[in-house]
């Protein structure tokens, strides 16, 4: 195939894959290492790796990565529980016009999520003056603080109101190309019951087959901006927001420093990459 | 599944409100004053935003077509781009390493990767422009475009390929009389999805275009830091709508798998 490949992907298909993906990509990401290592940049001295002792010591850009990948982690694994349940619960429903309606919550940008999350939940949001209508609290002051919140709370319902649609979607259509419906009749022929073919049979097969895009949505949340720039609190940040923070202040001299938290979170997230395209490799090859 | 059917009809209803109410409060917030905690309903009815919107004062309109003409732009420009890389890709034998690359800007944070690449933006003469914020925006849905792109090229299209020369036609003929009706479903879903990617896209926005290229969701953003949630609904309204308009034309997903 290789030499086939050759003479028809051809040199137009080479130039653009190269000109548009690989180089400023990657001379981005050299341009911040170097800059990192003091070896370019307006106050450049000379290589050092100060910058990279203080990220790497100082404790800012660890909360920050605990409270990314912890954030990422809890949309997920929120989404997942719900989006599960409700694939399994409305079965063939979701191919009618309910599944048209679940499309209706994708059209709705982050910046616009954010938004809605904040006149739902801040202290004199809607959650709020509802709560005081119901008794349930004496007045707005006494709201819980869920947004701009070091715990994230804002931030992970946002984020969960988007996934949790397209977790669905993806659920259902999961679930009719594996067949789910015949081996769960299977499985009950055989005698099991209905929380074993769930946990033995139904879930090994929806998950394994949703892996790869729900490391891309860890992924996605992990570097998101608009969500938590709203959202979020001045500490702990997201690592997007980090990044962004330190490579705009007047303090020049924390561009480098910047720069080390984008290569490490870049290092995070190619890692995580080269895991899932062998898992989608493989998924292709079996569909 | 008699446990699943009983649950049916509370998840239908759940799975109803979950998809309209975020719309419905959006328009609510576009059109109403809310007043003084604890009042539930809106104070009153406020239709300053869009009389603002429909007089073209205000930089609302503005912003609508420049969201409209980047996004095409982008849309126009990354996906038949990504159609003919993915070619290249799909059957090179280093497919996986390719795939790493076409991932990269794709998978990064676009605000991470362009902090990354704003030197160059400036030292291009590009940021704080309207063609900068398009380069950048390009590169991060072109390796999207890769990917999407990707699953359509497969032994077939090479078989047809090979039919065509056995028959005697040319490659132009093949582009043209072959390979550009059986793309054409693709190339305009992904095209869609592109121009939705570059429609929503704030970080990257506001990074390379320096606050100045002024899309919607920009706008929304401004309008929400300056505590103007009318103004910021209005704009989100219009952010919504068009991606909404073509659902309701094509009942096809607005957006493409992650």
């Amino acid at each position: 195939m290789s030499s086939t490949a050759k003479a028809r992907g051809g040199r137009v298909g080479l130039a653009v894959f190269l000109a548009i993906a690989v180089f400023p990509a990657s001379g981005g990401l050299l341009y911040a290492l170097l800059y990192s290592l003091g070896g370019v940049g307006l106050l450049s001295r000379g290589w050092t790796l100060q910058a990279w002792i203080r990220v790497l010591t100082g404790s800012e850009f660890w909360r920050s990565l605990l409270f990314s990948s912890t954030v990422a982690a809890e949309v997920v694994l929120i989404s997942v529980a719900l989006g599960l349940s409700l694939a399994l619960s409305l079965g063939e429903r979701l191919q009618r016009t309910l599944g048209t309606l679940l499309h209706v919550p994708l059209t709705v940008p982050n910046v616009v999520a954010a938004f809605l999350t904040f006149q739902l939940l801040a202290g004199a949001g809607l959650m709020s003056r509802v709560a005081v209508r119901v008794g349930a609290i004496p007045d707005t002051a006494r709201f819980p603080s869920l947004v701009q919140e070091p715990w994230g709370i804002g931030i992970v319902l946002a984020h969960v109101l988007l996934a949790t649609p397209f977790l669905v979607l993806l659920f259902a259509a999961l679930a009719r190309s594996e067949r789910v419906s015949a081996f769960v009749e299977l499985a009950s022929t055989l005698g099991a019951n209905h929380t074993q073919t769930l946990r033995r049979v139904v879930l090994p097969l929806l998950l394994r087959q949703a892996l790869p895009s729900l490391v891309l949505l860890f992924i996605a949340i992990l570097g998101s901006y608009d969500i938590p720039l709203l959202l979020g609190v001045q500490s702990p940040q997201m690592l997007s927001v980090l990044v962004v923070r330190k490579n705009g202040i007047y303090d020049l001299a924390q561009k480098p420093e910047a720069y080390s938290v984008a290569i490490l979170y870049s290092v995070f997230t190619l890692l995580l990459l080269l895991r899932v395209i062998p898992l989608q490799g493989r998924r292709r090859e079996a569909s | 599944m008699k446990r699943a059917e009983r649950h049916r009809a509370p998840a239908t209803t759940l799975v109803a409100l979950f998809a309209v109410l975020p719309i419905v409060y959006l328009a609510l917030l576009s059109v109403t004053r809310t007043g003084a905690p604890p009042r539930v309903l809106p104070a009153e009815w406020r239709l300053d935003a869009w009389r603002f919107l429909l007089s073209g004062r205000g930089e609302m309109l503005r912003s609508l077509w420049v969201s409209l003409a980047l996004s095409a732009a982008v849309a126009l420009s990354s996906a038949p781009l990504g159609f003919v890389a993915a070619r290249y890709v799909a059957f090179h034998r280093h497919r996986r390493l390719l795939l790493f690359f076409a991932y990269m800007p794709f998978v990064l944070s676009p605000v991470i990767l362009g902090t990354c690449m704003l030197f160059f933006y400036i030292r291009a003469g590009l940021s704080g422009s309207l063609a900068g914020v398009f380069l950048a925006q390009t590169v991060f849905t072109f390796g999207f475009s890769i990917v999407f792109f990707l699953s359509f090229w497969n032994r077939e299209k090479l078989d047809l390929e090979d039919l065509v020369a056995t028959l005697g036609g040319t490659r132009p003929q093949f582009y043209r009389l072959v390979l550009l009706p059986i793309s054409r479903d693709a190339l305009r879903t992904g095209m869609f999805q592109i121009f939705l990617l570059s429609w929503f896209q704030y970080g990257l926005t506001i990074l390379i275009g320096e606050g100045g290229v002024r899309t919607l969701p920009v706008l929304v953003y401004a309008h929400v830091a300056e505590a103007n949630p009318l103004f910021a609904a209005a704009a989100g309204m219009l952010l919504v709508l068009p991606p909404l308009a073509l659902l309701a034309m094509t009942r096809r997903p607005p957006l493409g798998s992650l």
